[in-house]
């Protein structure tokens, strides 16, 4: 029965951790320019998610290591030092994106200007990271976050033409405005921010912080094969109000508020209310998840101790780092800078750092002498090599699209 | 080369695959740094070596400022190298570990001198969120 328990409750956590602030708003200004069109890369996203998240945390169960010391025992010092640099930027981006989030779905609850919630939504956040226990803090964000499910109920609620629906799926939505390089810009942002970097520094990390063995592979296995799927769908529900309130009024995202307009027309206050109690849950979540991961990072390239299954003394550079990385952000968001489109980079440049983090977790997870009898099956191997290619190509296209369509514009 | 102090059968280690970029932890599971660069005993310089003489062996892992010269080149001076002298080594594998505690290294200075002037200072950085993970830690992160 415990075990049940503990499964559901893993299940239900990753669902609701799947969101955060770059899926929020992609989806939803995906959906009001595209309708369910690009549907196809959430799915892809989710299943490559599926892969790389599985794979890095067996590797953490088994070998007992986190991904950042594996990247840099097999790219050398050089190589990983580049990938530490622009991974850690991106986090740091992601980051601030996320307290962002946190304070402007607080603004929307309370009519204080966002600036003013910046400060107070970091410091909570430093303040769970410094004492709240890891299994806790992971539980009650990812629940919380799955008030998110609003967004499927508002899409009900919506009673929208679910053949046109998925026609838009199929066929794509004829609105003749867009090109054919901005689809696949947004491609490649929707790509980047279902399979975000940080989700696996964190998901590896937090393997070894809550001290995973082979026994738990298993449970692990169906966290993320259930959870992430489920939490895809969330993604898609968030397109779809999208899809059927935006679109046809031809309304751009460019704000939050957007984000959850198509779910205050379906479900009133209440719904609203639920949604940004899930908002809040997700980003704050989230950014927990990328704080830390900032700390993993740098801390796994050096060599310090980390974790928070340490007292912060006994982790004190780790800990000081993830202060800076707060501060910092704090500091970005008051330069007036627009989260939403911070977050908008933050998962395209997510796609570019992909590679560099994913083949090197490939390779080890095919290692007999960190793995044992647990090395990648063929099957996984084979769609492992094929989402590589995958990989590559997003990374690659990611740069030269957003100059040619100006970030989507 | 091989390594010294196994009781094991003799192996076979590739300096690049299996000691540089490792991870070290001390005799108690505690990370402690990673293997930045390699101390091999002197080899004289700009002279033939003799036919008789014994092979260059590990005398210590670096660490500190010897990632950002293996990078970038050339060699900080010697009273900047941080060393782990190899006879404090106790295994090779997936990491590496050392059979003495990591407050005896100079290794960390960086570490206590931010536990002793920052975080210890912050009220709450002393305690563990659970007091019983504390000891589960120590022995976490290596095996």
């Amino acid at each position: 029965m415990k075990r049940i328990f503990g499964l559901a409750l893993g299940i239900l956590t990753a669902i609701g951790g799947f969101v955060d602030i770059g899926d929020l708003v992609t989806n939803a200004v995906v959906g009001s320019r595209f309708g369910l069109s690009l549907a196809w890369i959430v799915v892809v996203g989710v299943l490559g998610i599926c892969i790389f998240a599985q794979m890095s945390g067996r590797v953490a169960a088994v070998s007992g290591r986190a991904t950042f010391e594996l990247i840099r025992e097999r790219l050398g010092p050089r190589l990983a030092v580049m990938n530490l640099g622009a991974s850690f930027l991106i986090n740091l981006m992601t980051l601030t994106a996320e307290i962002g989030g946190v304070a402007l779905a607080l603004q929307l609850v309370s009519s204080v200007d966002y600036l003013l919630w910046v400060p107070f939504a970091a410091i909570a956040i430093w303040l769970v990271i410094w004492r709240v226990k890891f299994k806790i803090m992971e539980n009650v964000a990812g629940l919380v976050g799955l008030c998110l499910i609003g967004f499927a109920v508002g899409l009900f609620l919506l009673g929208p033409d679910w053949s046109e629906l998925g026609r838009q799926v199929v066929h794509g939505v004829s609105t003749g405005t867009e090109k054919a390089t901005t689809y696949w810009f947004y491609a490649v942002a929707l790509f980047g921010a279902a399979m975000t970097p940080y989700e696996v520094f964190f998901f590896s990390s937090g393997a070894v912080e809550e001290g995973w063995t082979t026994k738990d592979l298993s449970e692990s296995r169906a966290n993320v094969v259930v959870g992430f799927p489920l939490g895809g769908l969330l993604s898609l529900a968030i397109a779809g109000c999208a899809a059927v309130v935006l679109l046809p009024q031809l309304i751009g995202v460019t704000a939050l508020s957007q984000v959850m307009l198509p779910v205050a027309v379906a479900g009133g206050k209440l719904l609203l209310a639920f949604i940004i109690l899930g908002v809040v849950a997700a980003t704050a979540g989230a950014a927990l998840e990328t704080t830390l991961s900032a700390g993993y990072t740098i801390a796994q390239f050096l060599g310090w101790p980390w974790g928070k299954f340490r007292p912060p003394a006994q982790a004190a550079r780790f800990h000081l780092l993830m202060i800076i990385c707060l501060l910092v952000g704090i500091g970005t968001l008051m330069t007036g800078v627009d989260p939403i489109q911070v977050t908008e980079f933050s998962v395209v440049f997510s796609a570019v750092a992909l590679p560099m983090t994913y083949l090197p977790i490939l390779i080890v997870a095919n290692d007999p002498e960190y793995m044992g009898k647990h090395v990648n099956g063929r099957v996984l191997n084979a769609v492992a090599l094929v989402y590589l290619v995958i990989i590559l190509a997003a990374a690659l296209a990611a740069i030269p699209l957003m100059i040619i369509t100006g970030a989507g514009q | 080369m091989t390594a010294e102090g196994d009781n094991q059968q003799p192996r076979w280690l590739d300096a690049h695959l299996h000691l540089l970029d490792r991870q070290v932890l001390d005799v108690h599971g505690v990370p402690v740094a990673v293997v930045d660069d390699l101390e091999l005993s002197e080899i004289p310089a700009g002279q033939e070596i003799p036919r008789d003489m014994s092979p260059p062996v590990i005398t210590a892992l670096l660490s500190g400022p010897a990632l950002a010269t293996r990078i970038f080149g050339a060699r900080p001076p010697d009273s900047r190298l941080v060393r782990t002298p190899w006879v404090a080594v106790r295994e090779v594998g997936v990491v590496i570990k050392l059979s003495v505690g990591r407050d005896t290294q100079d290794l960390s200075w960086t570490e206590r001198w931010v536990r002793d002037h920052v975080i210890g200072h912050i009220p709450g950085g002393r305690h563990t969120p659970k007091n019983e993970e504390s000891q589960q830690g120590n022995e976490r992160g290596g095996s």
